[in-house]
């Protein structure tokens, strides 16, 4: 059995050349943060002038701060409406379910320039003609933007975490006479806490990440840095684009990683993290 | 805990979606069958009429439909073409080991900014760039490389977005297919490949139906990979949809198109599950693996006899 089949010897070498596709515009854009030149796709010399760009530029560094921002604030909105319901749809299951899960399908089968085109005119209705002031504030508008298709992934993966595993130990704690919100807060809490805590570091990936929702509800003044870069898109890209888009990989991957390990430490295999990344 | 406080927990985010997702959309709805007033309103809705959905199937725009269905099933098909493979050997053949490592690698690109990523195509594509002055010192190509800004370079783009979606669900479902299986199937005489295609693969069939709707679904309404790399004219709806509501300020026909591009995305998936269904009734009673309980029925017998 030690030798390999030709089939085999091909399948290896088309996985490692995918490989090679998946991550050659990544290293182009590392490499391309070196680029000591006026723009990004011609290079001159190495150096790191451009990633002083983000301590220089106010516009860049203002941009990545609204950023990290919207991510936390989005972050911890759509964990915190995604746990109550998915511990909601696990622990109490009815009729309500389906209906509950049928408008999380449709969130996150919506393509999000709909999402994009449908929240602009929304909410110049709600902060406009029924003036509600919260509405026209930048963070506002971002936040409620990358939150919808988060709390879709949060609510599926703490309702799959819990129901994996059947209600036998709330079942016990009540019968040795706890109260339900002790119940709550010392047995479900800590039984759903790692898809918890998986599903925060995705909303905040997520929202880090989303370009086309942002680019229709930001408002001036609170530019977020996908759009950043999509505005310079047009008037040319500068190697600093690709220098602090760099230091976001590396804080996108140690995000990853904490990710994976809290699961690994929740016990699951390299199959349970994929399906757990990969939103349901 | 009582019943009615348990379904409680879900309120908050019922109120939530319903604020800022039904309510949305509702109204863009709404906004579809109305029309633009004049050369400053955005959209009127006094007289309510389909006109606006006419006017998105009018020619100029029907072209871009067609391109961005063209684009949305030929980007599914290579990725399901590359991604098949990759995740087979990812779950298979790879070392155990080394697993959770290749899985983490698929998933770095995915959790890379889409934005960015794509620039970095653009940067590699450029008529100036390396690619294409290394093809043309090796005299691949005599001038500079056209790729950019053509459709080709939009599969291109599309393909590279969307395949860790496509690789991540497959992986989990060859995970799922035991080993002792297939090594049974082997011991019962079959030959690799015929294990593969009448074992592992009708197991793993959760895993594509879950991959090429999670690339084909945001493939369809994909606005940001086009825009990078298929240049100013563009030829996807998400991009039409953007435009409509950016610069031609017309929210009634921006609305209309949206919500045919919805429907063509159902439409679509509707269609190819039921060709799939039709194309793969006679290989499923035939090659049927039942896990299990086997069924006590024996009247697909005959059938099958008159038509084979």
């Amino acid at each position: 059995m030690k030798q390999r089949s030709w089939s085999d010897v091909v399948l290896s070498v088309w996985g490692v050349l995918v490989f090679v596709f998946l991550f050659a515009p990544i290293l182009v854009i590392i490499v391309s943060s070196f680029n000591v030149g006026r723009l990004l796709v011609s290079w001159q010399s190495f150096g790191f002038d451009s990633f002083l760009a983000l301590f220089e530029k106010p516009a860049i560094r203002d941009a990545v701060w609204i950023s990290v921002q919207t991510g936390f604030i989005a972050a911890v909105v759509a964990t915190l409406l995604g746990t109550l319901a998915g511990i909601a749809m696990a622990r109490h299951p009815g009729k309500w379910v389906w209906w509950f899960l049928g408008l999380l399908l449709l969130v996150s089968v919506t393509p999000e320039i709909v999402d994009a085109v449908a929240l602009l005119p929304w909410l110049v209705v709600l902060g406009q003609d029924l003036g509600i002031g919260l509405f026209n504030d930048g963070i506002v508008r971002l936040v409620i933007g990358h939150s919808l298709f988060s709390v879709a992934v949060v609510s599926y993966l703490v309702r799959a975490r819990l129901v994996g595993q059947e209600g036998q130990l709330e079942e016990a704690s009540a019968d040795l006479y706890a109260k339900p919100p002790a119940t709550f807060r010392r047995v479900t809490l800590p039984l759903a806490m790692p898809a918890v805590l998986a599903g925060f570091l995705l909303s905040f990936t997520l929202s880090l990440d989303n370009t086309v929702i942002a680019a229709f509800v930001q408002v001036s003044g609170t530019t977020p840095w996908p759009v950043y870069v999509l505005s310079a898109l047009r008037s040319g890209l500068r190697p600093e684009i690709a220098a602090v888009s760099t230091i976001m990989l590396v804080l996108t991957l140690i995000a990853l990683g904490l990710v994976a390990y809290v699961l690994r430490r929740a016990g699951d295999s390299a199959a349970d993290i994929a399906r757990t990344m990969g939103g349901g | 805990m009582r019943k009615s406080a348990g379904v409680a927990l879900a309120f908050p985010a019922w109120v939530w979606l319903l604020v800022f997702f039904v309510a949305p959309v509702g109204m863009v709805i709404w906004f579809s069958f109305g029309y633009k007033p004049g050369i400053f309103g955005t959209h009127a809705n006094d007289v309510l009429s389909f006109d606006r959905y006419a006017e998105a199937m009018s020619p100029t725009f029907f072209a871009t439909f067609q391109n961005t269905l063209w684009v949305g099933i030929a980007g599914t098909v290579i990725c399901l073409l590359v991604g098949l493979p990759v995740a087979y050997w990812m779950a298979v053949k790879a070392p155990p080991s080394r697993r959770g490592l290749l899985v983490a690698l698929v998933m770095v690109p995915f959790w890379t900014n889409f934005l960015v990523r794509t620039i970095g195509w653009q940067v590699i594509l450029a008529p100036e760039g390396w690619l294409s002055s290394t093809l043309q010192a090796v005299g691949l190509i005599d001038g500079p490389l056209e790729l950019l800004y053509t459709r080709g370079a939009v599969l291109l783009g599309v393909v590279y977005n969307y395949l860790p979606l496509m690789i991540l669900p497959l992986f989990v479902a060859f995970d799922r297919v035991s080993g002792p299986l297939r090594e049974a199937s082997k011991d019962l005489g079959a030959g690799k490949w015929t294990t593969f295609f009448r074992v592992t693969l009708p197991l793993a069939r959760p895993g594509v139906v879950a991959g090429v709707l999670l690339v084909f679904i945001p493939l369809m309404g994909d606005y940001i990979t086009a825009t990078v790399l298929g240049g100013a004219k563009g030829n996807m709806v998400g991009q039409l949809v953007a435009s409509q509501f950016q610069t031609a300020q017309n929210w009634a026909l921006g609305s209309a198109m949206a919500v045919l591009l919805i429907i063509v995305i159902m439409a679509t998936v509707a269609v190819g599950a039921g060709l799939v269904w039709l194309v793969t009734l006679p290989f499923r009673t035939r090659n049927r693996l039942v896990l299990g309980e086997p069924e006590p029925s024996a009247v697909s017998k005959p059938v099958e006899e008159v038509a084979a």
